[in-house]
């Protein structure tokens, strides 16, 4: 269908996660996953938002419908 | 699915059909699916003009199989109902393989009940919305009452609500109210009210505080593990709060892995008393990840019973302390049982000699507890420093004994003040957290401090403290900043940041609707919001399977938990569909690409 990414952040994901918990490590390819459960998030997310615009009866995604979306999560 | 179909259609004699569909489905088990179809079909002879119109009305009908086949499920899920031990077997068989015939048999049903089709067709759409939204709360509070779950003991929650909700307080009245809280923390915000308002008498606190510790302390000594997990659910718990605290802490004072030290010099700048006592203890928890103060959390939560001056700090205090009591040794909670604050405080001193650096926080913590109280104290103070300068004494052996002696006259001309003792607990405690070297830098300030507050009464100690305050973490800080600094005044953040081309993309992609630059932005701020609650979620887990690298099973755990995983929907068909083959292929040690199998 579209064209996907083919790289994901995988040093950046590394990262973040030292940030808040330096002494936290990861294996292997556990970032990956990492990955995957921030894209089933933004899936959680973006599903949440676009119902509540639909009740909103507004074809563009607004702030509000994200920040109530983001309420409910 | 057929055999539902099949069992269900003849209610006047359910024997028979049960055991020729039993026998049917047992036979039917290593055969091709289609097979099965008609040797039900032979087996079955009462339905055999049934099935003769699926078949034939089964081409016809392929549009409404989806439907239909949802719908046929609920009735035929009702009537089974009463037949459900066959059926059991034959759904897990037939239903990957029978899509088309289970179509088919929906035929006769559509057939019968057209009229009804179309109302349970809407139904189910608002069904599915419903539901999803019931979904969502119910994993909110799946995942509420995971962590209540999680924690050890109900004081552990209450302990760590307490601090959540006092954090909160004290964000609000000290830096800009962030727009978005998380409903977790919101949740546990008006659950803590109530207990907040009820709170308390002394009395009570002590007997809290007892209870908690008594339950706390055989926990805390059984295992270490139970310390790392105290402390981290607590951390999960206030990980929305804490994190937002601390990173808003960290623009003040740039970020460097003491941030937490620094932060705590800092909130002694700007709280008030009352907010700074309950700040410092929740620095403290949040930074009882490096080091276990829990014992001397429970020192002091006695002293703060018996003094009895501010509620809500207090209770804060004590839940606080029961929550990282787990996290301590036992041998502190003890020791911490005296009554009054003087003699109490000496026998903990003598006993919480062994703790090491406990003794410091404990003290850091009373220390600052004490300069929340009224000036009234004094004398409980003057005898509480005098039992802090012994602990320090005391201390100094455990840690390194070199810097016994240089900190021994320092705090011998501490004594009289309670700020600068103040200062030297926090001095003491960021170098515990810290390197030696910083320990050293902090003992050789503290007699400048104690030059500087020499003059200060005991009455005006604690406002004394804050203008004392500042100059302790500003000079602290400079020579923390210099030597990694490379002497340009410049900073480089480079905070590791998500991709915002990646988010945009994922986003769009799953919204398949404009979204405007405004929205796209929340949906960052909550990205970030989430990668927090991620590594905090992430590390409790795996603390718990005392670990301390994060594994796949801990992240499938998370998934678990956050309902993306179920027995319905295994990790691989999650990671099938959203992930690109070259990442498939590492997580998924079998499957290479669709069909084909590579063992």
């Amino acid at each position: 269908q579209r064209k996907m990414r083919r790289t994901v952040p995988r040093s950046t994901l590394r990262k973040i996660i030292k940030k808040y918990k330096p002494q936290l490590r990861l294996a292997a390819n556990a970032d990956l996953l990492v990955h995957l459960n921030f894209l089933l998030f933004l899936h959680r997310l973006a599903e949440e938002a676009r119902t509540n615009a639909f009740e909103n009866k507004s074809k563009i995604i607004k702030p509000e419908h994200t920040i109530s979306a983001a309420k409910v999560l | 699915m057929l055999k539902r179909v099949i069992q269900t259609q003849p209610q006047v004699s359910p024997l028979k059909p049960q055991i020729s569909n039993h026998e049917g489905t047992e036979e039917a088990h290593p055969e091709l699916p289609s097979k099965r179809v008609s040797s039900m079909g032979e087996l079955q002879l009462p339905d055999l003009a049934a099935e003769d119109t699926f078949v034939t009305v089964f081409h016809l009908n392929k549009k409404r199989k989806k439907v239909s086949i949802s719908e046929f499920e609920r009735a035929a899920d009702k009537r089974l109902f009463q037949n459900q031990a066959q059926s059991t077997l034959d759904n897990t068989t037939l239903f990957r393989s029978l899509r088309m015939s289970v179509g088919s048999l929906m035929a006769p049903d559509t057939v019968e009940k057209r009229g009804l089709l179309r109302r349970p067709r809407n139904r189910k759409a608002i069904d599915m919305e419903a539901f999803e939204g019931g979904v969502e709360q119910n994993m909110l509070k799946s995942n509420a009452q995971n962590y209540l779950v999680d924690s050890q003991s109900a004081s552990g929650i209450r302990t760590t609500m307490m601090t959540s909700d006092a954090e909160i307080v004290l964000n609000n009245t000290e830096l800009f109210v962030q727009p978005q809280l998380n409903e977790r923390s919101q949740n546990k915000l008006s659950a803590l009210e109530p207990q907040l308002s009820h709170s308390k008498t002394p009395a009570q606190r002590s007997k809290i505080s007892d209870a908690a510790q008594d339950t706390a302390r055989p926990e805390g000594l059984v295992s270490g593990v139970g310390t790392d997990e105290g402390r981290t659910q607590r951390h999960s718990e206030n990980s929305g709060l804490d994190q937002e605290h601390i990173d808003r802490m960290a623009p003040v004072s740039p970020g460097t892995p003491a941030n937490q030290q620094e932060d705590q010099q800092d909130y002694s700048q700007q709280s008030n008393p009352v907010e700074q006592v309950s700040v410092h203890e929740e620095e403290v928890a949040g930074s009882a990840e490096h080091s276990a103060s829990a014992g001397y959390s429970e020192h002091l939560e006695k002293e703060l019973a018996e003094e009895a001056e501010l509620q809500i700090t207090a209770a804060q205090d004590s839940r606080d302390k029961t929550d990282t009591a787990p996290s301590a040794g036992g041998g502190l909670a003890e020791g911490s049982v005296g009554p009054h604050v003087s003699p109490g405080a000496e026998h903990e001193t003598a006993k919480g000699v062994g703790a090491g650096s406990l003794d410091r926080h404990s003290d850091a913590l009373s220390s600052s507890e004490k300069s929340g109280m009224n000036p009234l104290e004094e004398d409980d103070e003057q005898d509480v420093l005098e039992d802090q300068a012994i602990m320090l004494d005391l201390d100094d052996p455990e840690e390194e004994p070199a810097e016994d002696e240089s900190e021994h006259p320092e705090s011998q001309e501490v004594k009289n003040f309670e700020s600068e003792v103040r200062q030297c607990r926090l001095d003491l405690e960021e170098t515990a957290m810290g390197s030696s070297q910083q320990r050293r830098e902090v003992s050789m300030k503290t007699p400048a401090f104690v030059r500087a507050a020499a003059h200060n009464p005991l009455l005006s100690a604690p406002r004394d403290e804050k203008p004392a305050a500042p100059k302790s973490p500003v000079q602290l800080l400079k020579p923390k900043e210099v030597p990694g600094r490379s002497g340009t005044s410049q900073r480089k953040p480079r905070e590791p940041q998500i991709a915002r081309s990646l988010i945009k993309e994922v986003f769009s992609y799953f919204v398949k609707m404009p979204v405007t630059r405004e929205a796209f932005k929340i949906v960052e701020k909550c990205s970030e919001k989430y990668f927090k609650q991620l590594s905090s979620d992430l590390e409790a887990y795996t603390n718990h399977a005392g670990r301390k690298t994060v594994e796949m099973a801990d992240v499938e755990m998370l998934m678990r938990r956050q309902g993306l995983v179920t027995d319905k929907m295994p990790l691989n068909v999650l990671i099938e569909r959203h992930l690109p083959l070259e990442y498939r292929r590492l997580l998924i040690p079998v499957a290479v690409s669709g069909n084909k199998v590579i063992p």
